[in-house]
């Protein structure tokens, strides 16, 4: 400790300036964390955060709630499942609405049952229990869909009224009412009156008892070559543009994660070099070469960790705010785990210079080969 | 002196060091150097002696094996009564922490260490004491001349301060012997005798043993013998 704090201490912008480095690394990656997690959450929030355990598209919708159609014959087929406990329709479509006096698009998202496609839990208000109630986006309020708020469907002036908020319910980054299934085929109609009843999007389903969400997935899936039955996470996970998404910044991230150990690495490595003298001066008194890479491990770790923490403090403030329409949120579990891996990631890099350390040999001290102190 | 610090138990009847016969080869590719050739040397418990010879003569060499860098090819090396000859690399550090003391020609202070630290970090990277080497580095700062640098780092004295900084870090241990190579050849010849003055009253007031190299004549007064060594050998 004595060694590694006094030469900190000594040459403070030298650390100051890797701690600086390595924050601002810290920070990018937080920041790009919490952008991904917002868009995936603004995409495909509405299908993770509804109750049903198992969806069922048709194969031609390709796991796109907009795009599938289930036809009644598809729907007997996904119900006479024996492994179906309880089963649902689910609608969704996207609308025009006067939103606060201004045109705005809004998705619907109608199910029959609550467990069957609802949202899975409320942080305000209540389900829908009338014809005309909504359960709105939380994080939408302050766009005119909150408690209380009344929305007009156009053409038609359909009025839609909030009586529940749901927390990361959109889909495909349009704010996302989920009301009845009545609603949602009157909203259709409100909006087309020649239009036939619309067929349902997606079949929800619960499993039977003793059956796991996985097992009935493939039960269905056997029993009709039209049905594409996902559990609910494959569901999210696989809606088309999701993995293209994380793949791009899971590219990103990789980069980070050789940019920082390289930043660190190179700055230990060039140190090491630049006070070789004093080091082989050291061992040539008597220090174990064990504890001069203590010393360092000890730099390494305090670099470290300042860096994070500094990361993390500009992080903070911006992790709240909003880009355009995706609420962006301070990732407690990402900054958790990036810390373990930046850490280990630093204290890797800075083998080659404790490798360096440990090969000096205190005879060249004697030789006066090195430069004048 | 006594120094409340030390448990100085070496009998100054008892020879600081010993080399017997002592060897160093050189490999250098196919051909061999041999920079020490069979040299013999007794150096008693509070003497020192001034090893003189021209560049390249073996002095540096003789040093580091006498201080635990360096291990012989052949030959026998006690030093304070401890003999050394087959220590291994862990051992000697050891050894070099508790019983000798140098003074190098070229690299001797810690740039980002003050002159006070230079002196602690000997203790640090021990067997740490705590506050009595805090209490030896203060006095033996001060018996240098050297209280009021003690905050400096070594970039900010002079090269006779630095000088003496070096010296007062080889004393920190209470070595049993303390090597000087050429420590007044980066000074001028005022500063060099003084140097030389105050290695030979800090020794003798310890009753601490020390080889002193110089190529300087002038400085060989200071020493209670003298040692030449020319091409790897001596002659007393
Ligand atoms: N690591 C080494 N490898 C090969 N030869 C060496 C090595 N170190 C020293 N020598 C050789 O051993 C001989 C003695 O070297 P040494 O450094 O002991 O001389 P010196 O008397 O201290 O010289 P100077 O007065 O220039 O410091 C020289 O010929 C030198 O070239
Ligand atoms: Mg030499």
């Amino acid at each position: 400790m004595f060694l590694a704090l006094r030469e900190m201490r000594r040459t403070k912008a030298r650390f100051g300036l890797v701690v600086a480095a390595v924050a601002l690394l810290v920070f990018l990656i937080f920041i790009q964390l919490t952008l991904q997690n917002g868009l995936l959450t603004a995409f495909v929030g509405a299908i993770r955060n509804q109750s049903a355990p198992v969806l069922v598209y048709s194969v031609d919708g390709r796991r796109n709630l907009q795009g599938s159609v289930i036809t009644p014959p598809l729907e007997a087929a996904i119900t006479a499942v024996p492994e179906v406990g309880r089963a649902g329709r689910i609608g969704e479509g996207t609308f025009t609405a006067t939103v606060d006096g201004d045109l705005a698009d809004v998705a619907l998202v109608g199910y029959e049952a609550e467990g069957l496609g609802s949202p899975t839990a409320l942080t305000a208000g209540r389900f829908p229990e009338r014809d005309g109630e909504v359960v709105a986006n939380e994080a939408d309020a302050d766009l005119g869909l909150g408690l209380g708020d009344t929305v007009a469907l156009e053409p038609g002036g359909l009025e839609l009224t909030v009586v529940g908020q749901a927390e990361d319910i959109n889909l495909q980054v349009t704010p996302t009412l989920f009301t009845t299934y009545d609603t949602y085929v009157a909203a259709v109609r409100s909006v087309n009156p020649d239009a036939r009843d619309p067929l349902p999007n997606a079949i929800a389903l619960t499993p039977a008892e003793g059956v796991t969400p996985d097992q009935l997935s493939a039960a269905v899936n056997a029993a009709d070559p039209e049905a594409d039955a996902l559990p609910r996470a494959a569901a999210a996970d696989e809606t088309p543009g999701v993995a293209q998404v994380r793949q791009s910044f899971q590219v990103i991230f990789l980069l980070y994660a050789l940019v920082v150990p390289l930043v660190t690495g190179l700055f230990f490595l060039i140190i090491t070099f630049q006070k070789a003298n004093a080091l082989t001066l050291l061992r040539a008194v008597g220090a174990p070469a064990r504890r001069l890479v203590a010393a360092l491990l000890v730099q390494v770790v305090i670099v470290m960790a300042a860096g994070i923490a500094l990361g993390t403090a500009l992080y903070a403030p911006l992790s709240v705010q909003r880009v355009g329409s995706i609420p962006l949120r301070f990732e407690t579990r990402a900054v958790v785990v990036w810390t373990v891996v930046l850490m280990l990631l630093g204290v890797l890099s800075s083998l080659f210079s404790a490798r360096r350390v440990l090969r000096i040999d205190p005879v060249e001290a004697t030789t006066g080969a090195g430069v004048q102190v | 002196m006594s120094d409340p610090t030390t448990d100085d138990t070496t009998d100054p009847a008892e020879p600081s060091l010993v080399l017997e016969d002592v060897r160093k080869v050189y490999r250098m590719g196919d051909s061999d150097v041999v920079a020490l050739d069979h040299a013999t040397l007794e150096v008693a418990g509070d003497e020192i002696v001034a090893l003189v010879g021209p560049s390249g003569s073996g002095k540096t060499t003789l040093c580091s094996i006498a201080g635990g860098i360096l291990s012989p090819t052949e030959g026998r090396v006690v030093v304070g009564g401890e003999e050394i000859s087959d220590y291994s690399p862990k051992q000697l550090t050891t050894f070099r922490q508790d019983k000798v003391g140098f003074v190098f020609q070229a690299v001797n202070l810690v740039p980002f260490l003050t002159a006070r630290e230079n002196l602690l970090v000997v203790d640090e990277l021990g067997r740490r004491r705590g506050a009595p080497a805090r209490q030896r580095a203060d006095q033996l700062l001060e018996e240098l001349g050297l209280s009021a640098r003690a905050k400096n780092l070594p970039g900010q004295l002079s090269g006779g301060e630095r000088q003496r900084v070096a010296i007062g870090r080889a004393l920190m241990n209470d070595p049993a012997l303390v090597l000087f190579d050429e420590p007044t050849s980066a000074l001028d010849t005022k500063l060099g005798e003084a140097v030389m003055e105050l290695i030979q009253t800090e020794m003798k007031s310890r009753g601490i043993a020390a080889i002193v190299v110089t190529h300087d004549e002038r400085m060989v007064h200071y020493a209670d013998r003298v040692a030449h060594i020319l091409d790897g050998r001596l002659r007393a």
